[in-house]
């Protein structure tokens, strides 16, 4: 069982992120994003780490969505491959069409590439519709119908877990209803859409994988439960076929129980795993279910 | 009211617009016809100019001098002032991107030039980017180009629009 950790200009969490791939029994490696994209095919999972890839230039994740390895990304994902992209990972897959989606972007993408010589040709309706479905735009933090904070935050937040058991491919074993504790950095999370409908379809085929909670599991839509405007208090999401995930909270930063914040008692438990274990066990479960 | 446009940009290389050139050529198929890609950062300021009087063109001008002073860093950046109006030089074609959605640092700047700087006349503040496309064709298809190019990687159109703008 072999895991890719993507490796771009500017991710910072991929050997902590392979730590963790390993610590659950997988075998992996860092993948630079200049290899031979077709080396891909020979792995069973990939995880798309956090950091900021090409220094978030244009915006984040805008940049390395462009990059072959993404095209062969999607190829495999439509094999029902396993892909976690965490952080900058998500943004990269939203940037890609992955996430969420609905409007099959990936392979409208793909088309454009191989057109790309003649671009000039492309048909008016065919540019009206890029094919992303959804942005992550910058933190905008609402309290009492106020903006209070705009911008980069970085704390350790609530996430319960919306979707069943065996829905997606980085929950697969993760019961609804579920709490992790899990910490979040990042300044461009904000789930904003202009597509009409999208987050009631969302809802209807459960690809909300984790909505931001307090410590009681309630779903508050204001800051600081809500940390960075999404809507909905979404925090995760996965592609209709389960087998893509995106998610901003960083798990790998949470998956040994030293690695909790001081407060938390589990702190002083350090053989005790964390709860962002979790996320990498129920990838490894998806593989060895799929396999 | 006036609208201060203050144009600015990098004297040293811009490591963005490297970039943007770099994935257009190498990873989208616009080598052929891409010459190259360089940016500015656009404020526009909107100033309450009070009652109509003969030395208000001086006193916006002023006001502008002033806005550049806090807003560039003339160390590493340089800059244009326009006044009600907004124009470029020939040779590229200007792309105007902006957030549709609520643009926190447009407000931040506002902000500041108000409460902090003191000055009660700034009546709105917007920021956007000009990505300056330097094509290898003529101004038809150049502009076609340009906007196909914003489609595909300047923007993400839930949160962002686009212009193309026309040369002066």
């Amino acid at each position: 069982m072999k895991i890719a950790v993507l490796q771009f200009p500017g991710t910072n969490c991929e050997f902590e992120t392979l730590v963790a791939v390993k610590a659950v029994g997988m075998d992996g490696e860092i993948f630079r994003w200049n290899r031979p994209a077709a080396e891909l095919s020979s792995f069973d999972g990939f995880v798309i780490p956090g950091g900021f890839s090409y220094q978030d230039r244009v915006r984040a994740g805008a940049i390395a969505a462009k990059e072959p390895v993404m095209k062969a990304i999607a190829e495999e994902a439509e094999k029902g491959k396993p892909i976690l992209g965490i952080c900058n990972g998500f943004q990269i897959l939203v940037e890609t069409g992955l996430l969420p989606g609905k409007s099959s972007s990936a392979s409208k993408s793909s088309q454009r590439e191989e057109s790309s010589s003649a671009s000039v040709m492309l048909s008016s309706a065919e540019m009206s519709r890029p094919g992303i479905d959804m942005a992550l735009a910058q933190n905008v933090m609402v309290s009492g119908g106020k903006i209070v904070r705009r911008g980069y935050y970085c704390d350790w937040v609530n996430l319960r877990h919306e979707s069943p058991i065996r829905r997606c491919s980085g929950s697969f074993a993760i019961e609804r209803g579920a709490l992790l504790k899990i910490p979040i950095a990042h300044g461009e999370g904000n789930l904003v859409t202009t597509t009409p409908g999208l987050i009631k379809q969302l809802n209807e085929s459960e690809q909300v994988v984790f909505r931001y909670c307090d410590r009681n599991g309630r779903i508050i839509n204001e800051f600081p439960y809500n940390v960075n405007g999404s809507k909905e208090s979404i925090a995760a999401l996965c592609n209709e076929q389960g087998n893509v995930l995106g998610m901003m909270p960083h798990p790998e930063r949470a998956f040994f129980a030293w690695q909790l914040p001081a407060f938390d008692s589990r702190k002083q438990r350090p053989d005790e795993p964390g709860p962002g274990r979790k996320v990498f066990k129920s990838m490894k479960c998806y593989i060895e279910v799929n396999a | 009211m006036s609208l201060i446009n203050l144009r600015v940009w990098l004297k040293i290389p811009d490591a963005e617009a490297a970039t943007v050139k770099n994935t257009l050529a190498r990873r989208m198929g616009y080598g052929d016809i891409l010459a190259d890609v360089k940016k500015e950062r656009l404020f526009s300021i909107e100033v309450d100019s009070g009652d109509v009087q003969s030395d208000v063109q001086s006193d916006v001008q002023e006001l502008a001098r002033a806005f550049a002073k806090e807003l560039v860093n003339e160390n590493k950046e340089s800059h244009k002032v326009l006044i009600d109006s907004l124009e470029f030089e020939e040779g590229y074609v200007p792309v105007k991107v902006a957030l549709h959605i609520e643009d926190g640092e447009a407000i931040s700047t506002r902000e500041r030039l108000r409460s902090r700087l003191g000055y009660q006349n700034v009546v709105d503040v917007k920021k956007a980017t000009i990505w300056k496309l330097y094509f290898r064709t003529l101004k038809p298809e150049a502009e076609i180009a340009a906007r196909e190019v914003a489609e595909r990687l300047l923007i993400n159109p839930h949160k962002d629009s686009f212009e193309v703008l026309s040369q002066s």
